[in-house]
């Protein structure tokens, strides 16, 4: 990763957050009924996010311990445990399954 | 949600995503500076470049064998999740364009996925800046452990780290799962995001999330539990 990648990498992340706040934000004001479409973008895809790095290895479906250690986050958050208490436990879980 | 300041997020919670950014930047930099083999550029890698996800998405195509183009297509593709959560929070409010530009250049998915759940602007800007500051703080420190005593800590994933970053999202869109719309949104997006992986391109998965948005869109709002 030369420095000018590192500043091209740097330039896309920018431009497209940029993008997404000045025009994403304007078209969805502009448009009220896209407003509930935004709201309910995070829940999709931050639980895209979480999916891939649980179940995957980045490129395709992967059994890990991480499993296990998010099925136990997962029961935590449906019981509203508190935020420290979900992910100590994930990686706890995690870490000791892999030390077996 | 109410617009009091007992419903900005509390010190626990903000306290657990600094811890969560803390074990991030140890584990992505541990690895960055694997591959890199530079302090240096490791360093200001993290400060510029803003997403974890973008470092982790280059460098595995490069080590797959992937050319530059590919490797920062990848990378760019990865980061489009925070132009579409940038895009949703800036629906929501109504700053100044250098408050925005600044919001814009920040935008996670804890800080949008905890702001954007409440109604009123000024919590939903106080939220967004309170857990912004947790997550640098947590970065910054977990960033600098990473490269200092990468080589001393290992295996990041011996500890479980690799599980913390998952776990802290899962709890943040706790509340959006309790909503029924919330819920489809998120087990259609996923299940849209697993399924396409090793088909589309890397990153693209991520994108066509958003249709669990769309097709949630058709769900009348309440809780299903």
């Amino acid at each position: 990763m030369s420095w000018i990648v590192v500043a091209a990498l740097a330039a896309g992340v920018a431009l497209q957050r940029v993008v997404g706040m000045f025009l994403g934000g304007r078209l969805i004001t502009k448009y009220p009924s896209t407003a509930r479409l935004a709201s309910l973008i995070p829940a999709a895809v931050v639980a895209a996010v979480v999916a891939q790095l649980t179940l995957t290895d980045g490129t395709s479906l992967d059994a890990d311990a991480r499993q296990v250690g998010m099925a136990a986050a997962g029961v935590l958050v449906w019981r509203r445990a508190p935020f420290i208490v979900v992910i100590v436990t994930a990686a706890a879980v995690t870490a000791g399954l892999r030390a077996l | 949600m109410t617009g009091d300041r007992s419903s900005t997020p509390p010190l626990g919670v903000l306290f657990g995503i600094a811890a969560t950014f803390f074990a991030l930047g140890i584990t992505v930099n541990v690895v960055v500076l694997e591959r890199i083999e530079s302090e240096a550029r490791t360093f200001v890698a993290a400060v510029v470049i803003n997403a974890a996800t973008t470092e982790l998405a280059y460098l595995a195509v490069r080590d797959a064998g992937g050319g530059l183009l590919a490797a920062l297509i990848a990378g760019w593709v990865v980061a489009s999740r925070f132009g579409l959560l940038a895009a949703s929070l800036g629906a929501r409010i109504s700053v100044g364009r250098a408050h925005r530009l600044a919001i814009a250049l920040q935008s996670f998915d804890p800080n949008v996925g905890l702001a954007v759940q409440h109604d009123a602007q000024r919590d939903v800007i106080r939220t967004f800046w309170r857990v912004t500051a947790a997550m640098h703080a947590g970065w910054w420190s977990g960033t600098i452990v990473g490269i200092v005593f990468g080589n001393v800590i290992g295996d990041a994933g011996a500890w479980g780290l690799d599980a913390v970053f998952p776990a802290a999202m899962l709890a943040i869109i706790g509340n959006l799962l309790r909503e029924r719309a919330g819920f489809v949104a998120a087990v259609i997006g996923a299940t849209v995001c697993v399924g396409l992986l090793g088909v589309a391109p890397a990153g693209v998965p991520i994108i066509l999330s958003v249709s669990g948005a769309v097709v949630a869109l058709g769900i009348r709002s309440g809780t299903h539990q």
